[in-house]
């Protein structure tokens, strides 16, 4: 079976590649890729031309909800919205019922993902850092490593306690497994829903300072120089985690960072009249963050961009601000707010934007994919983008069972069009037909 | 059609010198027994999910000189104790025939959901620390009465201003009608940003009320010191207590406020809470008539039509 990409530009930042050419995908393995590749046998061929060749997207940050909040999202529908918002992989966080700390509940996760119901991505397990999230007591992470998990964290209740985040990153060390963190001093939160500052004055709502998040991404970067322990924090938003994160970096420490979509193109002023879709965690910050944010996203300080897909069903949602959950469904908006407001204003080129979903993700967490190296991914993981297909971003076409989006009705410029993953593929009505040929292989 | 007050924010200045004109005539009616109107065929929801006795006796007052019929829900032991949301609440209530809602609820934005799902007006009773606009409005009336105008006054709010709705519907009320708003207490109770909410920030009572018309107290929650915004009761009375030697910095006829429950010889002491300066009673009783009026012009309705209301 041969598939053949043709004339696209193929984008993939493991190598600097950025050129023209065609790329061929035999038996779900990249085979070859290069300028007007002379291939016979072609059983399909999709034509790219002005469209993006990409190594398959890779989020670090995406509930799942199952088990335990099916009602929320599945497997099943998550991998699906996965998909469709142009990831092959989707690294999914402990928040399950029961928490994610033991290896049978990584086996229920991985045979969910496997099974045919699920939608074209694969899933990567992070395992709850200590037992229920509490921040007590380590979880069996040597076991949970065996069993798949690519990286813990306690992310929606971050370790509170330095002796036990200290604790646990000497431990992570020894495995080698990444942690990655949430950073929230939650003494400083209590309360809050949005950023301190002058909206929630005005709306009355207790506001969540920024030095909530930034001493802990301090301490958490602290840590992490001491023990030499792997940190990926996830989820900066203000211009001090940023310049933290910077600082850590500078002396040596290994740490990298992830910025999700909403923080780089909306401000505590898009919460309106208490409109709970903007309600985030962190919160969104200002003006000034996002300048600081936007230079960090241009000059490699902010490693990833994670999506955060945070589902809840609608009535969760459709409450007083204060009573709202925190998040938003990011999977299915991600790559086309992030082409819209960095790609397309000139802040990343269309190599960094890739390295930022796709190929840096890879590296933070070890994970198979983020190239077209041949061999390097067990099969290919392969992503169309149409860099300039403009649609209106609209929660009633997701395929995600969370409708809370700060993005929706969002004009946007750019879409992920084709998803191969392995033997699965999902292509978009954006994707005509017409650019699909299909030829019988003559006997 | 119909309008709603879910806050002072949201309403221009004509607005409200017209809320504030209607608030004066119905007093007027009231006061010299003249014919009032008879909104028989409106039922008024009072949805009180927070205990509150003043406020919620003042919007059925108001409502029953109007003809209103009103039916009562609290918190405790109603289906809103029982899992309910506030939408489902609503909703229903909007089955119940209800034609009004007056609401109060500890969520700030509260009345906004409400105003979302409930097709005739909302009047919003106090949502968390957002909004209070109804006492705003008496308490604008009451300072009318005195001085003739808002334009102008300088009105010092004192204490606990980050957390009070009282303090921001004052402020958006005042500031609206041209008066300058100081807000005066401890760095821990003033909002830290106030690019969003019109006032300037005083951290000494002295400085606060220097050459004030109108000071005005909000109520000290004692439990706040819990929260490490205090250190005592005590160190708070000896710093912020209006007196009637603290009133010596403002200006001479300066009136004394207080929304209520008062906490004696904290906020106020005896001789600036029964001075001749104190109109706390006054905001009670014009209470009242500022509600008849949210009502009113809550129903789109306008001072013509109620001066064709005959004698």
């Amino acid at each position: 079976m041969r598939t053949l990409l043709k004339n696209g530009r193929i984008l993939d930042p493991s190598q600097n590649i950025d050129m023209v050419g065609d790329l061929l995908i035999e038996d779900h393995q990249i085979e070859a890729y290069g300028p007007n590749l002379d291939v016979a046998d072609v059983q399909e061929t999709y034509d790219c031309t002005d469209m993006w060749i990409v190594p398959g997207l890779i989020d670090l940050h995406t509930h799942l909800r199952q088990p335990g909040f099916d009602h929320r999202e599945t497997i099943s529908t998550g991998t699906q919205a996965a998909a469709a918002g142009g990831y092959t992989v989707v690294c999914c966080m402990p928040t399950t019922q029961p928490t994610l700390d033991s290896p049978s509940l990584v086996d229920y996760i991985l045979d969910a993902a496997a099974s045919p119901s699920s939608g074209g991505a694969f899933v990567q397990p992070i395992g709850a850092l200590t037992v229920g999230m509490k921040g007590e007591q380590l979880s069996d992470l040597s076991a949970l490593r065996r069993a798949g998990i690519v990286a813990a964290s306690d992310v929606g209740a971050p370790t509170q306690n330095s002796r036990v985040m200290k604790r646990a990153m000497e431990y992570c060390t020894q495995l080698d497994l990444p942690i990655i963190a949430h950073c929230e001093d939650l003494e400083l939160s209590q309360g809050g829903s949005i950023n301190e500052g002058p909206v929630s004055a005005m709306l009355g709502l207790r506001g969540i300072p920024r030095s909530a998040e930034e001493i802990m991404v301090m301490r958490n970067c602290l840590l992490s120089l001491h023990t030499g322990c792997r940190l990926h924090v996830t989820g900066v938003s203000t211009w001090g985690a940023v310049e933290m994160v910077r600082q850590a970096k500078y002396l040596g420490a290994p740490v990298s960072c992830d910025i999700f979509p909403h923080h780089f193109c909306l401000t505590e002023e898009d919460v309106g009249e208490f409109d709970t879709r903007f309600k985030v965690s962190p919160p969104l910050r200002t003006q000034v963050d996002l300048d600081i944010i936007v230079q960090a996203l241009n000059d490699g300080t902010i490693d990833c961009i994670a999506s955060n897909h945070s589902p809840y069903a609608s009535h969760e949602v459709d409450v007083p601000f204060g009573e709202a959950p925190f998040g938003i469904s990011g999977l299915e908006s991600a790559l086309g707010v992030t082409l819209t407001h960095l790609t397309h204003k000139g802040i990343l080129s269309p190599l960094e934007t890739v390295r930022k979903l796709s190929t840096a993700p890879a590296m933070v967490l070890r994970l198979e994919g983020g190239t077209m190296r041949h061999g390097e991914t067990p099969v290919a993981q392969i992503t169309v983008v149409d860099p300039n297909h403009r649609w209106r971003f609209d929660v009633g076409r997701t395929f995600t069972k969370g409708k809370n989006s700060a993005f929706h009705g969002m004009e946007l410029q750019g879409k992920a069009v084709v998803t191969f993953c392995g033997a699965e593929i999902y292509r978009d009505a954006a994707f005509p037909e017409s650019r699909v040929t299909t030829s019988r292989k003559r006997s | 059609m119909s309008r709603n007050l879910l806050g002072i924010r949201h309403i221009s200045a004509e607005d409200l010198r017209d809320l504030l004109a209607l608030g004066t005539e119905f007093k007027r009616r009231v006061l010299q027994r003249e014919p009032l109107p008879r909104v028989r065929e409106e039922t008024v929801g009072l949805l009180f999910f927070e205990d509150s006795t003043r406020t919620r006796v003042s919007f059925e007052q108001a409502a029953k000189y109007l003809g209103m019929n009103t039916v009562s829900f609290t918190g405790r032991g109603s289906s809103m104790s029982k899992g309910e949301s506030l939408k489902d609440t609503i909703l229903t209530l909007r089955h119940e025939r209800l034609t009004t809602v007056v609401m109060r609820h500890r969520m700030p934005g509260s009345a906004q959901l409400a105003a979302r799902y409930f097709p005739g007006p909302v009047l919003n009773a106090g949502d968390g620390e957002h909004e209070h606009p109804a006492q705003a409005l008496g308490d604008a009336l009451t300072i009318l009465e005195r001085k003739g105008h808002l334009d102008g006054l300088i009105v010092a709010i004192v204490g606990d201003v980050e957390h009070s709705r009282v303090a921001r519907s004052n402020a958006w009320l005042l500031s609206k009608l041209g008066a300058e708003v100081r807000f005066v207490g401890p760095k821990t109770m003033l909002p830290s940003h106030t690019a969003m909410l019109p006032g300037s920030v005083h951290y000494t009572l002295e400085t606060g009320i220097h050459n004030a018309d109108v000071v005005m107290c909000l109520r000290l929650q004692k439990e706040r010191m819990l929260d490490g915004l205090l250190s005592s009761v005590g160190e708070y009375a000896r710093m912020y207590q209006v007196t009637r030697q603290s009133l010596e910095y403002a200006s001479p006829d300066c009136l004394v406020m207080h929304p209520g429950p008062l906490n004696r010889g904290i906020e106020l002491d005896d001789d600036a809470a029964d001075g001749d300066c104190s109109v706390i009673n006054d905001q009670v009783e014009n209470g009242i008539f500022v509600r008849m009026a949210a009502y009113w012009w809550a129903l789109d309705r306008t001072m013509d039509d109620l001066k064709k209301v005959a004698a």
